[in-house]
């Protein structure tokens, strides 16, 4: 697979994962992720015991420990890579009474445990849908849950009908239903390519497979090699797509390859895009040159905060593990979580190469 | 303890949520293949009901939780229409006679369930069923999980305005929708009512006062009610109150409320009537409280009925509870509306700056009080602080009304440049355009008075006939502008650099010709009076039906209960006895009954009878509602036009009475006495070639000593030394 996939174009990507969404069980290049059973006892149990509460609610520590859509998914897919039931089962109501509350079937993205209502923002937010029904999805089948199941394909079904337009003809994500597009604002529409949680098109198109999931994944992959056509190569966590082919940063938002950008190599991963040229670029860029996970101006080049928290840090070690075999460095082993955010990117990171590069371990 | 209280029905057959009715008996019941209402046996004590599983209300009983009981026994019964509630709950605390035995895990579930850790209690289902496959969960746990979540759900997506996802909740979990929840049912309201369908809010509602006995909720329910439905589905929901038993309810507080806003509705639209009983509530809540509202309201109200005494009061009590800049607003419009302008103009000054809308007021009355007819004598200051309001405001009415205030104190040149300042701040204004030809005419300012006429005639009737020296008579109708007003009074300093007051336009001669002149003048005028009030008798005589009516009318009576003709003849015999007020109501009398030639005699007796109160818009009005033949068409118009000469004339709005004569003379022959205040009305603007005419032509044909007092003096003033 790898030798085949590293001469792919982009059309033979998609190509391919068509042929993975009608054939599974071909010759599945894009083979999914089975996610459970990668995340260790122990790592889960670090975890679970500082970011999620009794209720189910998946606190962000390092954000006034409020709790939001991608947290509620992040902390599903979680438990189910960590095959805890329990956990997800609480997850799953906390998700389901507070956040599955919208009119358009969308989860509201914002929770915050000292206001009242405890809903501050009732937007959504795409990639916390996303994330939320693909891990139902995936807990439907693995743990033979009918509610799981249908609760993901009702989510999938939203997602697809609201948060999926089109832009010069091209289907893609609206980061938020309201407030993003040509409409809403001048620059618009606007994107952010970490809301593209690739591996989980497949799955949510065979859920609602009356939208084209994968023409919203090939459209991510044309704006991202779009976005990093610059001299940097990095795209800004915000970006107008008025003009779709000459994607820039979004009005209101600093040009910066940030908190948001920096996920997307380990969705392209996950995803089974290794092969991805960009991916090279970026590694040359984190270990190569040493500049490492920051956050960076991608008009200058210019570096505003380095990132080192071990979360972060798990990001580039994923990328060399898959690009070259690069070993896990010793200092990522021991998972020591402090803040959620790169404390599920570790996670991710880490049951990644759990599963599809043991060797790095 | 109210285990016993009644309990609901499901309140889906209430809502009309027909289709999704069927969807609600999921767990199975033995009983619920029954088809139709028929009423089956009340069901034998304790042994028989094996088939409802109680171990949720066994529990709560243990736990010694009444509300959730009381819940559990409701759910039950929307469930299981059949079953009733143990006759005896206590049997049931720690497994007695009949229950299933008790199971510890069961037990610590429903814990859980009972201290709202529902994410624990799913997690709990979840791990044992994963260890053991075989293990089933209590239904009736999972059954009262879905609801209490579905209660949740429902509250969050209330709370956040989605009004269909509390819809669908509703719909998926009709066990929700019984009176142990009443707050969800208020909600589900709440989004009918959101969503366009406060039919159906008013359903729930409805539902809830038939079915449910608390009385707090039951009221709560109505002031749900006040906030989502219309006043008269409120009203209608009224009819549920309680009148009797252990709790009756008091819906007294609704029914003043809703009193209270049918004034509130009328107190801004003058068009709607309340009943005496509404204002009664109001003025009760108003006098039993410290709160200005009610106060306000009455004040308001009042105001638009023109009961301006009562406002008056009213809003005095509304200032005095601190009802601040509105309370304030509607004082200064009573105070107007008393025609207390001086009064109004003090004390809105003092509010002005408190709100946008008191401004607006202060303006408003301030214009009023520089537009009163006669001027009133107004200090320098009141007139001083007026100036930096207007102008700050940029107020076109009130830089007129300055305008005209001045014009009217013989500051011509004052008035002039507040004409040009309205005109500079609205440019297509054309009073303001106007004043500035008047001001130029009395200023002798040609180059202005042309550039300004020149600029304006195509538009404006009046000042084309300024320009055209008006001699021409060109008939037009007379537009409704504000009029330049008379008299002398103080000086209006339109600007700080402009206070002085200036020289009079017209020039003057020997006090004792003036004096002479001015006689002669008014004398024309009561002449003109007289001619026109023997018209008008004659008018009266041509059409009166007899003499004989005299007597009939001497005692003051109230025509609306009389005939057509009767009223008619009122009508006319009123006239007869100089009392125009009581005829007009009486010819309205006529006229709202009578036929097309009734109509048309009480619509002429009508007009009439507003000439004599001198009211020439009101007698237009009347004219013009019942056809008339042309010769009286003729003769009324002819009439109100000499009347608004007269007017005119009686007030120095020289301008007019040309105007108005003009438009006269098109219609019949001039007169001789009017041909006079033409002549007075020329002379006085000034335009003495046009007033020599008319002295002239007049001088020939009678009247000579009026006409040569007007011609010599004109020859004083020119140095002419013709002899007449």
């Amino acid at each position: 697979m790898k030798i085949i996939s590293r001469y792919l174009s982009r059309s033979a990507i998609f190509m391919l994962f068509m042929v993975g969404l009608m054939a599974p069980a071909g010759s599945a290049p894009l083979e999914q992720l089975k996610i459970t059973g990668f995340v260790s006892a122990a790592d889960w149990e670090a975890y679970r015991t500082r970011f999620i509460d009794d209720s189910g609610r998946v606190i962000d520590n390092a954000n006034g420990n409020i709790s939001h859509s991608e947290g509620q998914g992040y902390g599903l897919l979680l438990a189910f890579a960590a095959s805890d039931r329990l956990t997800f089962e609480k997850i799953w109501t906390f998700t389901y009474t507070e956040f599955l509350i919208r009119d358009d079937g969308l989860a509201v993205w914002k929770w915050d445990p000292s206001a009242t209502p405890h809903v501050t923002d009732r937007n959504n937010a795409t990639d916390g849908d996303i994330l939320i029904a693909y891990a139902l999805a995936k807990a439907g089948v693995g743990w033979q849950d009918q509610r799981y199941t249908q609760a993901a394909q009702k989510l999938a079904k939203a997602i697809g009908k609201a948060a999926i337009v089109k832009n010069s003809g091209f289907p893609f994500l609206l980061p938020g239903v309201k407030g993003f597009t040509q409409t809403d604002r001048p620059d618009g529409p606007v994107v952010n390519l970490s809301y593209w949680i690739f591996e989980a098109f497949p799955v949510l198109a065979t859920l609602a497979p009356e939208y084209d999931w994968s023409a919203v994944w090939r459209e991510g992959i044309v704006l991202l090699q779009q976005a990093t056509a610059s001299r940097t190569h990095l795209p800004a966590d915000w970006m107008s797509i008025r003009n779709r082919t000459q994607p820039r940063t979004a009005e209101g938002f600093d040009p910066e390859f940030g908190y948001n950008s920096l996920r997307i190599p380990l969705y392209l991963l996950r995803a089974g895009m290794a092969d991805m040229e960009w991916l090279k670029t970026l590694k040359q860029r984190w270990i190569t040159d040493q500049e490492g996970v920051a956050v960076v101006n991608v008009v200058t080049g210019e570096i505003r905060e380095r990132l080192t928290d071990q979360g972060y840090m798990a990001l580039p070690a994923a990328l060399a593990c898959a690009l070259d075999g690069t070993k896990v460095p010793e200092s990522l082993k021991v998972f020591e979580p402090q803040f959620y955010y790169p404390a599920s990117l570790y996670l991710l990171s880490l049951s990644l190469i759990g599963e599809k590069y043991p060797q790095c371990l | 303890m109210p285990l016993t209280r009644g309990m609901m029905a499901f309140l889906i057959v209430g809502l009309g949520f027909a289709a999704l009715a069927q969807q609600s008996g999921s767990p199975p019941s033995p009983k619920s293949d029954q088809t139709g209402p028929s009423p089956s046996p009340p069901p034998s004590p304790a042994p028989a009901r094996p088939q409802v599983d109680e171990s949720a209300l066994r529990y709560f009983a243990s736990q010694g939780d009444t509300r959730r009981v009381d819940a559990e026994i409701a759910r039950l019964r929307a469930l299981y229409p059949d079953w009733t509630p143990p006759a005896d709950l206590s049997q049931l605390v720690g497994g007695g006679a009949g229950g299933p035995v008790s199971d510890p895990e069961a037990d610590r579930l429903w814990g859980l369930y009972t201290e709202n850790r529902f994410s624990e209690a799913r997690a709990a289902i979840a791990a044992r069923q994963s260890a053991d496959p075989q293990w089933k969960p209590p239904p009736d746990l999972v059954a009262a999980l879905d609801v209490s979540e579905a209660r949740r759900r429902l509250v969050n997506a209330s709370d956040n305005n989605q009004w269909r996802t509390v819809l669908s909740i509703a719909t998926e979990t009709p066990a929700l929708l019984t009176c142990a929840n009443v707050d969800s049912l208020w909600r589900v309201a709440e989004a009918f009512a959101k969503t366009n369908q406060t039919n159906r809010a008013r359903d729930v509602y409805t539902y809830l006062l038939t079915n449910c006995a608390n009385p707090a909720e039951r009221l709560g329910t109505l002031q749900k009610a006040l906030t989502l439905l219309d006043g008269q589905q409120v009203t209608d929901l009224l009819r549920f109150e309680r009148k009797g038993g252990d709790n009756p309810d008091d819906f007294s507080a609704i029914r003043d409320e809703l009193a209270r806003r049918r004034v509130e509705k009328a107190s801004t639209d003058a068009k709607l009537t309340v009943s005496a009983d509404d204002l009664a509530v109001v003025e009760r809540l108003a006098e039993g409280e410290t709160e200005p509202g009610n106060a306000l309201l009455l004040g308001y109200y009042n105001y638009h009925r023109k009961n301006p005494e009562k406002a008056l009061t009213w809003f005095k009590t509304a200032l005095d509870r601190n009802g601040g800049p509105k309370a304030a607003e509607g004082y200064a419009l009573a105070l107007r509306e008393l025609n207390r302008f001086v009064d109004a103009e003090a004390f809105a000054y003092e509010w002005r700056d408190k709100a946008p809308e008191n401004m607006q007021v202060y303006l408003d009355v301030a214009t009023a009080l520089l537009s009163q007819d006669p001027p009133l004598k107004l200090s320098p200051n009141v007139v001083a602080r007026i100036i930096p309001a207007v102008t700050k405001a940029r107020f076109v009415n009130g830089a007129q009304a300055l305008g005209w205030y001045s014009y009217n104190t013989d500051q011509f040149r004052t008035a002039r440049e507040w004409f040009e300042v309205a005109l500079s701040w609205k440019a297509d204004d054309e009073p303001s355009a106007y004043g500035i030809a008047l001001a130029s005419q009395r200023l002798n300012d040609r180059s202005r008075f042309n550039a300004i006429t020149a600029q304006w005639r195509s538009r404006s009737q009046r000042i084309a006939d300024l320009a055209d020296g008006i001699s021409r008579d060109r008939g037009t109708p007379v537009t409704t502008q504000p009029i330049p007003q008379p008299n002398p009074v103080p000086a209006a300093p339109a600007r700080p650099a402009l206070t002085a007051t200036e020289p009079p336009a017209v020039p003057e001669s020997s006090p004792e010709r003036s004096r002479r002149v001015e006689e002669f003048r008014v004398a024309a005028y009561d002449r003109a009076v007289l001619t026109q009030e023997r018209q008008l008798q004659g008018s009266r005589r041509v059409v009166r039906s007899g003499g004989s009516a005299r007597r009939a009318c001497t005692a003051t009576r109230d025509p609306s209960g009389l005939a057509p003709n009767a009223a008619l003849t009122l009508g006319w015999c009123l006239m007869e006895l100089n009392r125009p007020m009581e005829a007009v109501a009486a010819f309205d009398q006529a006229m709202r009954l009578g036929s097309p030639t009734v109509r048309e005699e009480a619509a002429y007796g009508k007009s009439l009878a507003y000439l004599r109160k001198d009211l020439t818009g009101e007698a237009a009005v009347a004219a013009a509602q019942a056809p008339q033949t042309a010769t009286r068409r003729t003769e009324l118009s002819a009439a109100i036009l000499a009347q608004r000469a007269l007017a005119a004339y009686r007030d120095g709005r020289w301008v007019d009475v040309i105007l108005a004569l003009g438009e006269r003379a098109r219609i019949v022959p001039e007169q001789n006495d009017l041909m006079l205040l033409r002549g007075w009305s020329y002379f006085k603007l000034g335009r003495l070639n046009d007033a020599e005419k008319i002295f002239t032509a007049v001088h020939r044909t009678g009247f000579s000593e009026e006409a040569s007092v007007g011609l010599n003096a004109i020859r004083e003033i020119t140095g002419q030394l013709h002899q007449y």
